[in-house]
């Protein structure tokens, strides 16, 4: 069974890697659609199904981050800026905040809208989070606490794009140029 | 005896200052920007330091008036994973410059004690071993401001 999935694994990737159009890593095949249950901006659960439409860019972090999160989110926003104002309603940058306790609604909404409209904050319990990133593979952890009880959170640093399907595409890295981005995205968006 | 301790204390102040001017003829900073958050959130501090002297200089951290603490970090990537480390001081070799730039060394300045707002600038002492003070202006920049190289 295992060296089925390893196989069928290996074969989506053959099949992701056949299209040599994208600029940055097309992982189209070998992560799964984009599905979770979070705590949106405004307190309320929301699950993948409401993003259906647009083409969705996940990334997970904290707000009390100064260097990293903030870093990729001005990237995202600046390539998201070169798309133009009507492809923006149809995009949307889900950032994903791994410490929920320091991260309520209210900061998150803050957060994000210093980025642009179309960033959207969520956040969920450790149950919700750690299915969210094991499905995508990914790790978060929790430094020692200072005398004034702030401590860093580790993350993983890529974006995940989806479809307007939810269909994992592609991801994006820190080191992708922000024209390939802006290539990439604008296809992405191109697909009805 | 007021006019004395008043006087006293200009020489003091002036004896304090040599050692500044002894590092801030060595030390050039340039792009100082200090790059804002909402709210409460600390913010990050970039900026080029270079030693232009023939002597090492270790920078051991800053302080401004406009936060209650300010800290020396460093960002790292392992495999895939973001994480960042206090740093305690880094060393200049005679002729080195060092980048404080995003995704590896940084300030991280937190607990505003004003209101800050982008545009606005903020003074920032840099600190060095042997008490020597670097002060330098950064400018406040927005959240999404880039940089492109």
């Amino acid at each position: 069974m295992r060296h089925t999935l390893l196989m069928l694994l290996a074969l989506a990737g053959l099949v992701g890697c056949s299209d040599p159009g994208w600029r940055t890593k097309d992982i189209s095949g070998l992560m799964p659609p984009l599905a979770f249950e979070l705590v949106n901006e405004n307190g309320k659960t929301v699950s993948a199904e409401a993003y259906r439409g647009q083409v969705t860019l996940l990334y997970f972090g904290f707000t009390h981050c100064p260097d990293v999160c903030p870093t990729t989110l001005a990237q995202l926003a600046a390539a998201a800026n070169e798309l133009g104002e009507e492809t923006q309603d149809e995009l949307r940058v889900l950032f994903v905040s791994v410490d929920p306790a320091r991260d309520d609604p209210e900061t998150l909404h803050d957060y994000t809208t210093a980025f642009g409209p179309e960033f959207v904050g969520l956040t969920g319990d450790r149950a919700a989070l750690d299915a969210l990133t094991r499905r995508y593979h990914v790790t978060y952890g929790y430094g020692d606490k200072d005398a004034e009880g702030n401590y860093d959170v580790s993350h993983s640093s890529a974006v995940f794009a989806f479809t307007r399907d939810g269909e994992a595409q592609l991801l994006i890295r820190e080191s992708d140029p922000r024209p390939a981005v802006v290539d990439d995205l604008q296809r992405l968006l191109a697909r009805g | 005896m007021q006019w004395f301790k008043r006087h006293l204390m200009w020489g003091l102040t002036a004896w304090l200052w040599l050692p500044l001017a002894g590092a801030a003829a060595e030390l050039a900073v340039d792009n100082a920007h200090l790059r804002l958050l909402p709210g409460e959130l600390p913010a990050a501090g970039y900026f080029d330091l270079r030693n232009t002297g023939d002597t090492r200089h270790v920078l051991v951290g800053a302080k401004s008036a406009a936060f209650e603490r300010v800290v020396m970090h460093e960002s790292s990537e392992n495999n895939g994973t973001a994480s960042m480390k206090r740093m305690k001081q880094l060393t200049l070799a005679p002729g080195e410059r060092v980048r404080f730039a995003p995704g590896g060394y940084h300030l991280m300045f937190m607990e505003r004690t004003r209101p800050l707002e982008v545009g606005d600038e903020a003074s920032v002492t840099l600190e060095f071993v042997d008490e020597q003070r670097l002060p330098v202006t950064f400018r406040v920049v927005s959240p999404t401001f880039t940089q492109e190289e």
